[in-house]
């Protein structure tokens, strides 16, 4: 009698082991009626749909609506001020005229690199493939303070760009070579160089080739990536910071001068600041785009 | 044609050389420019490793978020494409064109006792700005594009005809993400965790912001480094700097095999 029963400590191991039998048999064989299937699937997507808005809203969208407030939070007028101020917009002057520099001198130097990349070959080559990723991998600080180091007042070369333009040009074009070379490589593997290969047969001399068939071929993801890297030159912050010096009127980036207004607790200047800065890297981005998509159009 | 050829690779080599290759070796040449003893000795640095021990506690929270962000970000933006899902697929990319100084700043202004969450915060007990919370989120925000920019190209690429056919053989959806889509994105899916790595470990400007660079509380690798620069100990500095070479040559190298095996998959796909 007392055997019959089942005791405590057996009851519920049995329970599982009988769970996991009717489990093992699949799931697929229990039938479950479609909308059922289909109210559990709904439930769940918008589950997680609801997560990456969640996420995304309190990491970027929410803090981007309090920079917008903050900006005119003193008035329209306070903004304009703020931002037209002349060191802001020696800053801001500053900033653009480096990274057209760079972003302009990397477009070529950019498609140099991938026309070695796709149509040399030599040993090394997938080294120098690799390589080209450093400034991705290399953290902005190292390069500033390598930069620095090498090219600063204690220079092994004896040059010294620290506290000029030519510094900060250099610093970005560290950080924005890849963007052009990695945008115009896999156009250029996609070519299949026929026309090419056709246009010099016929008498065409190499520039004019690369002039009529493969320069109209990269334009629109050479400026894609261009537009990326001057974007990213508008807000660079750490590979310049060091070489610059942080002269204000002379050579400050705005990235800069908007750290100097948050360490000294002007905060809604510093919005003013880093709402042109922004809107300025996001035009032109959205402009870089819409040429490339017209471009590409163009050509069929 | 052959000289042509062969002064663009010269050129190109020199370039590349004097702007990425000459600043990598500099680090490991100033890093090891006192001998291996000084080395070491600065290796054990307190304040550097209380910094290191702050970064990887960062990068535990913030990449995986971020995978399961970028993952389930694509899958939504490529497969159940919808009004919203195109807002999403806009704003996504909106971090790569934000300063990381205006990053931090924007932080502050949400976060910070004066900001908007501040006083409900401070109510709870939270706190998100000069702590680890705040580092992370700021870490968050500068790499959140970087698996779905990966991802979303390749997803559109190879299409739903094995998704749409293990699912009317009767496959969950969870068995067909596990066994079909994940296996067919993952490379891309590595090359932009590593990106992710890469940038979380590298931020500077939106955590010299976020997090008050506090010596031995807040500061992280990188803030470390910039600290001791500051501090007229560039030696100890280079010591940080080479712990993140090391970090990036292992990222360009993964980065590379990630391209490799992405470019032979989309080969064959169309072969």
């Amino acid at each position: 009698m007392l055997e019959s029963l089942p005791t405590w400590s057996s009851l519920p191991v049995n329970l599982l082991a009988n769970h996991s039998v009717a489990t093992a048999e699949g799931p697929s064989l229990r039938w479950r009626s479609p909308r059922a299937v289909r109210t559990v699937e709904k439930s769940s997507a918008a589950a997680a749909k609801g997560l990456v808005l969640f996420y995304i809203s309190l990491i970027v969208l929410i803090p981007l609506a309090a920079l917008l407030t903050n900006a005119f939070n003193h008035g329209v007028g306070s903004f304009w001020n703020a931002a037209t101020s002349t060191e802001s917009l020696d800053a801001l002057r500053l900033t653009v005229t480096c990274s057209l520099l760079a972003a302009a001198f990397n477009a070529l130097a950019g498609t140099a690199t991938a026309f070695v990349l796709v149509r040399d070959r030599f040993w090394g080559k997938s080294a120098l493939n690799a390589i080209i990723d450093l400034p991705f991998a290399l953290p902005t600080v190292v390069a500033g303070v390598t930069f620095y180091t090498l090219y600063g007042p204690h220079s092994p070369f004896h040059v010294n760009i620290t506290g000029s333009w030519i510094g900060i040009t250099v610093a970005i074009m560290f950080v924005t070579l890849p963007f052009s070379v990695r945008a115009v490589q896999p156009v250029l593997e996609s070519l299949s160089g026929d026309a090419e290969a056709a246009a010099s047969t016929l008498g065409a001399s190499s520039f004019y080739v690369f002039r009529t068939i493969t320069l109209p071929a990269i334009l629109p993801a050479l400026l894609t990536g261009t537009g990326l890297a001057f974007a990213r030159a508008l807000g660079e912050y750490g590979s310049v910071v060091f070489i610059s010096n942080n002269l204000p009127y002379r050579s400050e980036v705005g990235s800069s001068y908007i750290y100097s207004l948050v360490s000294s607790g002007q905060v809604s200047s510093a919005a003013s600041v880093a709402l042109i800065l922004l809107t300025g890297a996001l035009l032109v981005l959205v402009a870089s785009n819409v040429i490339a998509r017209r471009l590409a159009r163009r050509r069929g | 044609m052959k000289k042509q050829s062969l002064l663009l690779r010269v050129l190109v080599l020199a370039y590349v050389a004097a702007l990425l290759g000459i600043p990598l070796l500099f680090v490991f040449q100033q890093a090891f420019s006192h001998g291996w003893s000084e080395l070491w000795a600065a290796l054990h640095d307190h304040a550097m490793d209380l910094a290191i021990l702050l970064t990887a506690k960062v990068v535990v929270v913030a990449v995986p978020l971020n995978i399961l962000f970028g993952i389930g970000a694509s899958l939504w933006i490529v497969r159940r494409p919808s009004r919203l899902s195109h807002v999403l697929d806009v704003l996504i990319d909106v971090p790569l064109a934000i300063s990381p100084i205006v990053v931090g700043l924007v932080l502050e202004l949400a976060y910070a006792q004066n900001g908007w969450f501040g006083p409900t915060l401070a109510k709870l007990g939270w706190r998100v700005m000069f702590s680890l919370p705040g580092i992370v989120i700021a870490s968050i925000f500068v790499s959140l594009p970087l698996v779905s920019r990966q991802v979303i190209p390749l997803l559109r690429e190879i299409g739903d005809h094995q998704e749409q056919t293990a699912a009317t053989l009767g496959a969950s959806p969870i068995r067909i993400f596990f066994t079909i889509t994940l296996r067919s994105i993952a490379w891309a899916a590595a090359y932009g965790v590593t990106l992710t790595l890469a940038r979380v470990i590298g931020e500077y400007g939106a955590v010299l912001i976020v997090s008050g660079n506090i010596a031995l509380l807040t500061q992280t690798l990188t803030l470390n480094i910039g600290a001791n620069f500051e501090n007229f100990n560039s030696y100890q500095g280079f010591v940080g700097a080479l712990l993140l070479a090391f970090v990036s040559v292992a990222v360009l190298l993964v980065i590379a095999v990630a391209r490799h095996r992405l470019e032979r998959k989309r080969h064959d796909s169309f072969a």
